[in-house]
């Protein structure tokens, strides 16, 4: 082979590698776009929700407190009548069944919404007012147009009664969409367009807290002690290999461990964000002490042999010096591992966390769900409606990891020095 | 003739099982600057590293023998090495300064050891220390800069800076100019030859015409022995040994 000949093959080596990497490129965000299209086509509409304009009437008759009753008095008190009264009123129906149907195109909380407002405004009785009260989960999947309506009837959940109902409302402008404050602030349902993430959230909130409080401090000196205080003999280094082990773990196992030390043997209470966050600390702690140490070790050792030339005693060039060099690391790597114990679902299903939980939970100790068990719960629903909110949920789950990583990278990017 | 200031009586040093230094026997004298040269590996570092214990931090590296200074036991285990530090001071090859300001770089020492109790104090201190390191006139404006923001040859002064500030007896120098250029070179020459009127000085070197110009006294060490030791004058000119005459001619090394 001539030079010129060896020098194009070296150049067409170069370009070949270079398409390969760039198709590679193209390859992932493709897979990236797919996913996150997908998430968004499914989930966007989860964040409003139908609800139908009605006329509430406060029939003095149809019900028992006065005007300026006691909220104690309103909570007690039965808004059912006023309830079925306002939506029989929304289309003349003539038997029964018609009646049903057409009271099943409100939500089953509808007596609730007329109560809430009643609540804020306790001089309502003998006025009428204009109400807008969430739809069923059929009319506002329909109203979406996630339901196909030209499916014969008997396989259709909506009857062509309801449809009919639904064309008319349309066509008065009664029908309205508005935000979904339900998604935020509910807990579970089993009734899709009461359904929220509230539940969720705070579980994952309290679950997360209780994880970073728990491992934060102990992978630190952990990291701390193994990396410049420990010997370096046959222990630590059976140590080191362990961290490493455990890290890789599968999560379940930190599942199955909880399930027996935490609930049988402890008795903590189960289902809660306390169990949960304990397990997740077991879980993160190998994670947050590797890029701990990584950050630690990237400290030149020169600022250790600069601190104890001065006379610094060990703890002192190792506080600070090291320490504070090695914090923008140590952070992003702590971050990053809660970010993942964040988004991790098959522990907490062992340990009782997919039960259905309808109330938000106030203290750690109350049983809970959290964001990634919430999208396995729903994504098992026959319900249309919940095809959204199980999107949504991902959706509001991979902002919280997108914004948790962009904190991780900015604190490295801000304060770590760079050495040359 | 000075006194003297350190003396170490068969030093050995193990790295694990290799030995870096064989029964080194020195006397360095007070206020006077002790060159130490030879070819890289041949134990000079390690031999400035047991006078102010720096290898210690060195999990294999075990020190017999003795090294006194001022008649005190540097290898004894009972010795408190914080206060060693704080009578030897160390300026290493590479500039290290914190990655702090100027400023927290020089106070750093005075505070951990209790010097400068108040501010005024410690102002004190860090201007009388860049000044003694001939970097006042060139930082004073900008003490709360960063110190790793300098120039290579003035964060050089700074570290001696920072080694002065704790009022040290002694100053180890290792290979202090490896790192820099011919100007910033003779600066710090200039520099230890204020020094050596206040502080006992020993510099490693690899440059002969530095040893020269800065000491009194040579030690040629030549794989972990001391092969010679004497008045620099005597070293350069007429040296006794065959190996050193080799050496700063530039037979080998």
């Amino acid at each position: 082979m001539t030079k010129e000949e060896r020098l194009k093959k070296r150049h067409k080596a170069e370009k070949r590698f270079r398409f390969y990497g760039l198709a590679s490129i193209f390859f992932a965000l493709l897979f990236v776009l797919i996913l996150v299209n997908n998430i968004f086509s499914k989930g966007s509409s989860a964040f409003m929700k139908t609800a139908i304009n009605v006329e509430v009437f406060f029939d003095p008759e149809l019900i028992e407190i006065q005007n300026g009753a006691t909220s104690d008095e309103i909570l007690e008190a039965d808004f059912y009548d006023i309830a079925i009264e306002t939506l029989l009123k929304v289309y003349p129906a003539k038997t029964l069944d018609e009646e049903n149907a057409l009271i099943d195109l409100f939500t089953t909380d509808a007596e609730i919404e007329i109560k809430r407002v009643f609540l804020e405004d306790n001089t309502l009785i003998g006025k009428k007012i204009n109400l807008e009260i969430t739809a069923s989960d059929d009319i506002d999947q329909l109203h979406k147009g996630n339901y196909p309506r030209d499916l014969p009837e008997d396989r259709r959940r909506i009857s062509n009664f309801q449809l009919k109902i639904y064309d008319n409302l349309v066509e008065n402008k009664k029908i309205i969409k508005n935000f979904n404050n339900y998604f935020f602030s509910n807990g579970d349902s089993r009734d899709p367009e009461l359904a929220g993430i509230g539940g969720a959230l705070v579980g994952s909130f309290y679950s997360i807290i209780i994880c970073l409080l728990l491992a934060f401090p102990v992978a630190v000196l952990a990291s701390i002690y193994l990396e410049e205080f420990a010997p370096k003999n046959k222990i630590t280094d059976f140590i080191e290999i362990n961290i490493n082990n455990l890290a890789a773990v599968p999560s379940i196992v930190y599942g199955l461990l909880a399930l027996q030390i935490l609930l049988a043997t402890i008795q903590l209470p189960r289902s809660t964000p306390l169990v949960a966050g304990i397990t997740l600390a077991l879980m993160t702690l190998p994670r947050i002490i590797i890029p701990c140490r990584a950050s630690l070790k990237a400290v030149p050792p020169s600022i250790r042999e600069g601190a104890l030339a001065v006379g610094a005693s060990k703890f002192q060039s190792v506080f600070h010096h090291v320490v504070p060099l090695a914090l923008p690391g140590t952070l992003s790597g702590t971050i990053i591992g809660l970010a993942q114990a964040l988004g991790e679902t098959a522990p907490l299903i062992l340990i009782g966390m997919v039960a259905f939980v309808v109330d938000i939970p106030s203290t750690p100790i109350d049983p809970s769900s959290s964001l990634p068990v919430q999208v396995y719960l729903w994504s098992e629903s026959a319900e249309r409606g919940f095809v959204e909110k199980t999107s949504a949920t991902i959706m509001m789950l991979l902002s919280f990891l997108i914004v948790m990583n962009f904190v991780a990278v900015y604190l490295r990017q801000k304060f770590e020095k760079r050495w040359n | 003739m000075s006194d003297i200031k350190i003396k170490s009586k068969n030093l050995n040093v193990y790295y694990g099982d290799k030995q870096a230094l064989f029964d080194v026997n020195l006397e360095l004298n007070e206020k006077e600057v002790t060159a130490l040269i030879g070819p890289s590996g041949c134990g000079k570092s390690t031999f400035i590293r047991c006078i102010n214990r720096m290898n210690d931090v060195i999990d294999i590296c075990k020190v017999e023998g003795n090294i006194e200074i001022d008649g005190i036991e540097v290898n004894d285990k009972e010795l408190d090495v914080v206060s060693l530090r704080e009578r030897v001071g160390m300026v290493f090859q590479k500039p290290n300064p914190f990655p702090k300001s100027i400023y927290d770089n020089i106070s750093y020492g005075p505070k951990i050891h209790g010097k400068g109790e108040t501010k005024s104090e410690l102002d004190e201190i860090v201007e009388r220390s860049l000044k003694k390191a001939a970097l006042w006139e060139e930082v004073k404006d900008r003490l709360n800069e960063p110190g790793t923001g300098l120039s290579g040859g003035q964060q050089q002064r700074l570290c001696i800076a920072r080694a002065i500030s704790v009022n040290p007896e002694v100053i180890l120098m290792d290979e202090p100019c490896s790192a820099l250029d011919p100007i910033a070179t003779a600066k710090i020459e200039e520099l230890i030859d204020e020094l050596k009127k206040t502080y006992t000085i020993v510099i490693v070197t690899h440059s002969m015409a530095q040893a020269v110009r800065v000491s009194q006294k040579t030690g040629f060490f030549h794989l972990g022995k001391l092969i010679e030791v004497g008045k620099t004058e005597k070293i350069f000119k007429n040296p006794d040994n065959k190996m050193t005459q080799d050496y700063i001619t530039g037979r080998f090394g």
